[in-house]
């Protein structure tokens, strides 16, 4: 138990009559990254909010770095850092003055200040841009600088609300350097994303969808349970044959990537066989067609046909 | 203690780097001493007239002149016909004109009631007053000096005398004003304003995540304003007795602490407004708002005096109305505190009641 930093136990907040979070459980160990993911409005920031000490939850408990988020929130700001997903901290206070102020709002002052004021700008590479107002850092040192700015007091715990998003793949892969750095010196990073990619990046990963956890565990573990049930079809027309695949028994879900399909079916074989037959009845020619190891996409769109799915992806309502 | 000094020392930088606010707050105040000290003078002086003398007499002239020496009248034109002098009233050539009849200085030897007429344009009642009232005084100087005792001799000995301003100055009058004028309206802008930035550009959302406890983020927030409102209300002082000079009657000290409790109800106000606000032109509009009727119904320009009583009782409930009579008190009759009494008291209960009430809504709405 000594080495989790954040814990939840049927964490749940309600906003009247909406329930945001509903009863979700987890832990995070330290030196771990826990990737957050589920769509926008799906109880990520209301989780990271109760996290963090600013909402009182409605019920349940949570823990973070052995405090309790209910009663403890004071105690919770110290030991944390955040990371949000616009950049809150001043644009009209150069590099430097951004990271005094915050130094001294945690309690660091004078020569411990300026050592640690010095690491941190070595840590992250802004070293060159000290003086310069941090409204005219581009967009990924300004991200840089906030996650300078959250890790100048020495956390352990550290939430990173969407830290990339909107950035250029560089920026995107410089910055997660970063967070391993800081995950390899035993600090805990809770990020959210909307990148798959990074989400694969994760030691741990967790879906969120309507406020419950819908699936949680290693990415490498995650992708695993949906072996032999994915069936890559490069065919032509594309739309058409989506459609066509989409209504075939044993074919839970269809996603278009490029010119090829990727089927979610309960069963590899039977289904090619239907692929095949239905494809030459309405003039759809299969170029090829074979089974294909499931990416972390393929996991997020299988949950959310079987979470009813949202209305814009091409999912079998069931 | 660290906290709060480290949010105001960064607040200092923020405000040294605002090019906008930093011209409001120095060209607000320079601005409106000039045109209070300047610009605006209802001092009523020099009112053209025209003079229509029909007699032509020594005294006649002598007439004339007490009027023009008075510096209230400024002869323009010598009339020779009573249509000349309607027809300059009636467009505003002249705004009085002074009609002496031929049998003038006839009627006066002969110990007969000699008429003068004087015509005012009343449009604009102040300086029709003052003329009117000034022409007795003339006539009755005149009177005197030429030998003539007045006809009306009263058993009782009047003879008003004019305290405090006895040459009717209006910069006197106005320029202390003005020190709560400029106050009332810059220091809730820039509180309010400075407040709602740190929601609208994001940067509560970091602060929410830090040790910081409500109350430090509004002692850090308003530290620096109130020293911003202190330099601002020392400039006008020093700006009004030494550029206008304004003598300065009464304490300086005290002026300067109940300058300070007016100085926190504004950051109150400020403050409360911010809680409203959800950004910076909505913070202003809503300062502009509460600062109108401190302007009109305060007695800044229009004396409570001629208002009526319900109009009366509202200016009761804006501290402007308390903070005038005090620098005005202070400055102009050299009262001192307790003089001042039933004026700090009211000040004092609003600066305490709009800063609770402001650190308990903004509290509320951080968490």
């Amino acid at each position: 138990m000594l080495n989790i930093a954040i814990s939840a136990d049927r964490l749940t907040k309600r906003f009247g009559k909406f329930t945001a979070v509903d009863g979700i459980s987890f832990e995070i160990p330290y030196g771990s990254i826990f990737g957050f993911l589920g769509a926008n409005g799906a109880g990520k920031s209301t989780t990271i909010r109760m996290l963090c000490g600013i909402l009182e939850p409605t019920s349940g408990t949570g823990k973070v770095g052995g405090f309790d988020v209910q009663t403890q929130p004071e105690q919770i700001k110290s030991v944390i850092g955040y990371v949000s997903q616009r950049f809150s901290l001043y644009s009209d206070l150069n590099v430097i003055e951004n990271l005094t102020f915050y130094g001294q709002v945690y309690g660091l002052e004078g020569s411990a200040l300026s050592d640690r004021i010095k690491e941190v700008l070595t840590l992250t590479g802004l070293d060159r841009f000290r003086q310069k107002l941090s409204g005219e850092l581009s967009g990924g040192w300004k991200q840089k600088l906030a996650i300078a700015n959250a890790i100048l007091h020495k956390p352990k715990i550290i939430f990173l609300d969407e830290p990339t998003a909107g950035l250029d793949p560089l920026s995107r892969r410089s910055i997660w350097e970063l967070l391993y750095q800081l995950a390899e010196s035993g600090t805990s990073l809770f990020v959210t994303t909307h990148y798959m990619e990074e989400a694969e990046r994760c030691n741990t990963i967790a879906f969120i969808s309507d406020g419950k956890i819908l699936k949680i565990g290693h990415p490498a573990e995650l992708r695993q349970q949906l072996n032999n049930q994915i069936l890559e079809v490069a065919c032509q027309p594309l739309m058409k044959a989506s459609r066509l695949f989409l209504t075939l028994e044993g074919v839970r879900g269809v996603t278009v990537y490029g010119t090829t399909l990727n089927l979610n079916v309960t069963d590899e074989k039977a289904v090619e066989e239907r692929v095949k037959a239905v494809a030459a009845k309405e003039g759809v020619t299969i170029s090829s067609i074979k089974p294909i190891a499931a990416s972390l996409e393929d996991v997020f769109s299988d949950l959310d046909s079987e979470n009813q799915g949202n209305p814009e992806s091409e999912s079998k309502k069931q | 203690m660290n906290i709060i000094w480290a949010i105001a020392k960064k607040e200092f930088i923020q405000v040294s780097r605002d090019r906008r606010t930093l011209m409001m707050l120095f060209l607000m105040p320079i601005m409106q001493l000039m045109i209070y000290g300047y610009g605006i003078n209802t001092d009523v002086k020099h009112l053209p007239t025209y003079v229509y003398d029909q007699d032509r007499s020594y005294l006649s002239r002598r007439l004339v002149d007490s009027f023009t020496q008075s510096e209230y009248f400024t002869v323009k034109v010598q009339a020779t016909s009573l249509p000349q002098v309607y027809s300059a009233l009636d467009r505003g050539y002249a705004q009085s004109a002074l009609v002496i009849p031929p049998d003038f200085t006839a009627n006066l030897l002969k110990k007969k009631t000699a008429q003068v007429q004087l015509l005012i344009d009343g449009t604009d009642s102040t300086p029709a007053t003052v003329a009117l009232n000034s022409s007795q005084a003339i006539v009755n100087a005149f009177m005197q000096n030429e030998g003539f005792i007045p006809i009306q001799v009263s058993p009782i000995d009047f003879r008003p005398r004019l305290w405090y301003n006895p040459d009717l100055k209006s910069t006197y009058f106005m320029l202390p004003g003005l020190i709560g004028l400029v106050l009332q309206f810059l220091i809730p802008m820039i509180t309010a304003t400075a407040i709602v930035r740190e929601k609208e550009r994001g940067n509560i959302e970091q602060l929410l995540v830090t040790p910081i406890k409500p109350y430090e983020l509004i002692l850090g927030k308003i530290i620096p304003y109130i020293v911003i409102g202190i330099i601002i209300s020392c400039s006008i002082i020093a700006i009004m007795h030494f550029l206008f000079v304004v003598p300065i009657q009464g304490s300086i000290i005290t002026l300067f602490f109940l300058t300070l409790i007016f100085l926190i109800v504004c950051l109150g106000i400020g403050l409360w407004a911010s809680t409203v606000a959800d950004n910076q032109s909505q913070a202003s509009q809503i300062v502009m708002f509460m600062a109108m009727p401190s302007i009109l119904l305060s007695g800044f320009i229009f004396p409570l005096e001629a208002m009526p009583s319900w109009v009366r009782d509202i200016s009761y409930l804006i501290p402007m109305t308390y903070f005038l009579k005090i620098v005005r008190g202070i400055i102009l009759k050299g009262l001192g505190f307790f003089d001042l009494i039933d004026q700090v008291w009211p000040l004092l209960l609003m600066a305490v009641l709009v800063i609770v009430l402001s650190i308990r809504r903004f509290s509320k709405r951080m968490a």
